[in-house]
């Protein structure tokens, strides 16, 4: 018996390494209760999680898609998008960024554990538009922008691109601390091996993506996320995308296509870049198309008084919206622009100034039953008691929790549009 | 965090002590006759990184990420009870996502498969199924606690040589960033860069010349092409250790770069002169001693020299014993590996693998591979015996692994 043993050990040596390491690990399920599921990406799935610690914390939980090979779940390798994330979210740790508690490896899936953050942008910005009908104050319009920027500023510093800043991706907690999230796309480039090019075709979703990507460049900086905030913060003025293009699609042979929508969009409000401000234009692969297209005059100006956005607040946007990536406002310098100097200044919790008017105050988060095969505990028909687990009200007072006026998802976009950007390679 | 290492995870979780270092091999060494050859399983593992790197057309710092995953994983684990070879093509996978240049998992299984069924290393059962793989990839990502960033002595090596940075560019592009702002040092020195000349100095440190230079002609006979290619870094070659666990990546540098200037015949000379001039010398015990102790000194009565190695030493504010340890460390490295022979498995030569014995004799990979097997057999009988350990709690488990699998 020992010889079969043995034999078999030879054959597989790892056996023994694999059955220790399955008998030391801790499973999900025995760490968290599973409260509901909140969103679904081309990554994999998102669930809100209840430590079962004494702490009792809540997480995100966002598990990556396991390997099909057909309906049996095999390894195949673990995404490059999945170990930037696990890599990146490992190495960080800042206030404005959503904190990486732990990563499990179980079962042929990932597990990601996050700090949970109750609200979105995107969900703020729906809020306002659908439920209240009424611009965003300017005080939370300013602390949003300026926590963004906190932790941005920090990824920058760390040689990180987001390249997926958007109003879904950046959350924010009951108490009110903004927390940039999915770093799928993000990644370092300190001392690249390969040019960024090589690795991700496409990057940023199309309506946040800036002129210098719209126009093919290969080499790019920082200064795509800056682009990026300056188009949310746009959004937050107005309560629908500045930019709200056509995405054209990759040819069969995954070339990237002109993006002549979304430029045109951009030259409506913006009108043509000037060579003579953006000399690194000629050089980029789509210059002779865009010197095609049609001018229009800069109404940036005309734009923002119409949202009622402050003098100083029209001159930092326009400096986000510099189309030369060089001369673009970075987050540091946008840090101590004097518009964060003018009262009303920005605040811990960006909803200071909401407490005293609960009902201006975002939903929380709204949680399903999974409909998918799933890490939820099999429960049957609990569909009138189900709901209570998470319509009660945890850090804020008497809110609003129609189910309408609450976002289901996190990533997905709104208005029928797709907001997902092409991931290749 | 890619410029701070203080930050790191790196210098957070996975910088050991000795002694923990010591406990991680303790089960291997009951199974080998001399602690040696635990030392030449090191390297004949981190050549093994470099070798199916090198078929994988990866970069130099994606070999070097690899082995530093290879010698954090064996820290929590023991050769004696896994396979290494499973490992070592994992690692090489997981680092050239992590270094953000994957290659493609079949093409990592194929390569490692034609590669450790060579005659020399004759591994015959490395598994042509890729999920196989994908599912140690599984395991080590956990077992590397999600840890995948690591920091290399490279960058403090073009930051502290100035002129070198820029010829770098040319020969070692890939070290090299793409139009980014380079961050700032990360261990707080003195100022002021090493100036590196076109002469012996940048060659001995970079690329070690066709003409033997001193390094190469004391301590490494000469070996075939493609191992030489191999052994062109000092800082490549202390990968072949278990540095990398021990100390941070800087200090791994700054003793290559001391290794360099006492060796080379050049700087040597013009440190001596520089150092004559000023307090004679105490006595000399070994000769890399000499030279650690004239570091030290101030470099106050010294001439203005073209360049003020001594000065340039003492200004960069690190211990310069720990320095000193970690060149000793590297010299005897050296010492090891001049008597271990990987000639074979490529050239068809030397395939006499030697006997128990360890002596002075030739170590090859064919040996090895057969030393390994033989510490996995006595492991398993330690395992299997009531004699040893707990086996009725491994036989439990394995039970239940084979009704799971």
């Amino acid at each position: 018996m020992v010889d079969d043993w043995s034999q078999a050990i030879q054959h597989d040596v790892m056996r023994i390494y694999r059955a220790k390491r399955d008998e030391a690990h801790r499973s999900v399920t025995l760490k968290y209760t599973i409260l509901g599921f909140i969103s679904s990406g081309t990554y994999g799935r998102v669930y809100k999680a209840q430590s079962k610690d004494e702490d009792a914390r809540l997480h995100a939980i966002k598990k990556f898609k396991p390997d099909k090979d057909g309906d049996i779940a095999t390894y195949t390798g673990i995404s490059q998008s999945a170990i930037r994330e696990i890599a990146l979210n490992r190495e960080i740790c800042h206030e404005n960024i959503v904190a990486l508690k732990e990563v499990i490896l179980e079962d042929k899936s990932i597990y990601m554990v996050f700090e949970y953050a109750e609200h979105d942008f995107l969900q703020v910005i729906h809020h306002y538009s659908q439920t209240l009908r009424s611009h965003i104050p300017h005080d939370l319009l300013k602390s949003l922008i300026f926590q963004l920027l906190n932790g941005l500023l920090y990824l920058h510093d760390s040689h990180i691109l987001h390249r997926d800043l958007k109003p879904a991706n950046i959350l924010i907690t009951s108490t009110g601390i903004v927390k940039i999230g999915d770093l799928g796309l993000a990644r370092l480039t300190y001392q690249p091996l390969q040019p960024l090019f090589a690795g991700d075709k496409v990057v940023v979703t199309i309506w946040y993506r800036s002129p210098e990507l719209l126009m093919g460049s290969k080499h790019y900086h920082k200064a795509v996320d800056c682009w990026a905030v300056g188009c949310v913060m746009a959004e937050l003025a107005s309560l629908r995308p500045i930019f709200k293009g056509e995405e054209a699609k990759l040819d069969s042979k995954k070339n990237v296509p002109f993006q002549k929508d979304q430029l045109l969009k951009v030259i409506e409000v913006l009108g043509k870049p000037d060579e003579r401000e953006w000399s690194g234009m000629k050089n980029t692969p789509e210059y002779h198309n865009v010197k095609r297209l049609d001018d229009s005059p800069n109404r940036l100006d005309a734009w923002c008084k119409q949202r009622n956005l402050p003098p100083l607040a029209i001159n930092f946007l326009s400096k986000l919206f510099i189309y030369d990536p060089d001369k673009r406002m970075k987050a540091r310098e946008a840090l101590s622009h004097s518009w964060f100097q003018e009262d009303p200044q920005p605040t811990f919790n960006v909803f200071q100034h909401q407490l005293n008017t609960p009902s201006q105050l975002p939903p929380h988060r709204r949680i399903t039953l999974d409909e998918a095969p799933s890490m939820m505990p099999a429960q049957p028909t609990h569909a009138q008691h189900f709901p209570a687990q998470f319509t009660q009200p945890q850090h804020l007072p008497g809110q609003t929790h129609g189910s309408g006026t609450s976002l289901a998802s996190l990533s997905v976009g709104h208005g029928g549009h797709t907001r997902k950007k092409a991931r290749l390679g | 965090m890619a410029t701070d290492f203080w930050a790191s995870s790196h210098n957070k979780r996975w910088i050991i002590d000795r002694a923990s270092l010591k406990q991680a091999r303790s089960e291997d060494l009951r199974y080998v006759e001399s602690p040696e050859h635990v030392d030449f399983l090191n390297i004949y593992f981190a050549n093994l990184i470099a070798m199916l790197g090198k078929r994988l057309t990866l970069r130099q710092r994606v070999i070097a990420t690899a082995t530093v995953f290879f010698r954090r994983f064996y820290v929590k684990n023991l050769y004696c009870e896994t396979d290494p070879f499973i490992v070592i093509a994992a690692c090489c996978y997981v680092a050239a996502k992590a270094e953000e240049s994957p290659v493609h998992i079949k093409n990592v299984v194929s390569e490692s498969r034609l590669m450790f069924s060579q005659e020399g290393y004759g591994v015959k059962n490395f598994p042509s199924d890729n999920s196989k793989l994908a599912e140690m990839e599984f395991y080590l990502v956990s077992d590397l606690e999600c840890d995948l960033v690591v920091f290399h002595p490279y960058r403090t090596l073009l930051t502290l040589c100035g002129r070198e940075a820029a010829h770098a560019v040319v020969s070692e592009a890939g070290e090299v960033g793409v139009g980014i702002d380079n961050g700032p040092r990360y261990w707080g020195t003195g100022e002021g860069r090493l100036e590196l000349e076109e002469g012996p100095l940048q060659t001995a440190w970079h690329v070690i010349p066709p003409p033997p230079s001193t390094l190469h002609s004391t301590l490494l006979r000469p070996k075939t092409d493609q191992i030489r290619a191999l052994n062109r870094f000092i800082i490549n070659d202390t990968y072949r250790s278990e540095l990398c666990l021990l100390y941070p990546p800087h200090m791994i540098a700054i003793a290559a770069i001391y290794l360099t200037l006492v060796l080379n015949d050049k700087t040597r000379e013009a440190i001596q002169a520089q150092t004559a001039s000023s307090t004679p010398t105490p006595t000399p015990r070994r000769s890399s001693r000499t030279n650690t102790s004239s570091v030290h000194r101030k470099l106050a009565a010294a001439p203005q020299q073209q360049q003020d190695f001594v000065g340039f030493m003492a200004g960069l504010r690190v211990s310069l014993p720990t320095v000193a340890m970690i060149a000793q460390e590297i010299l005897s490295l050296y010492t090891l590996w001049e008597r271990y022979s990987d000639a074979a498995p490529e050239s068809g030569l030397g395939q006499s693998a030697v006997g128990d014995t360890a002596g002075d004799d030739v170590v090859t990979p064919a040996f090895l591979t057969q030393l390994l097997l033989r510490m996995r057999e006595a492991r398993l009988a330690d395992l299997a015996h009531p004699a040893s350990a707990q086996p009725m709690a491994v036989n439990k488990r394995l039970e239940r692994t084979q009704a799971a699998g």
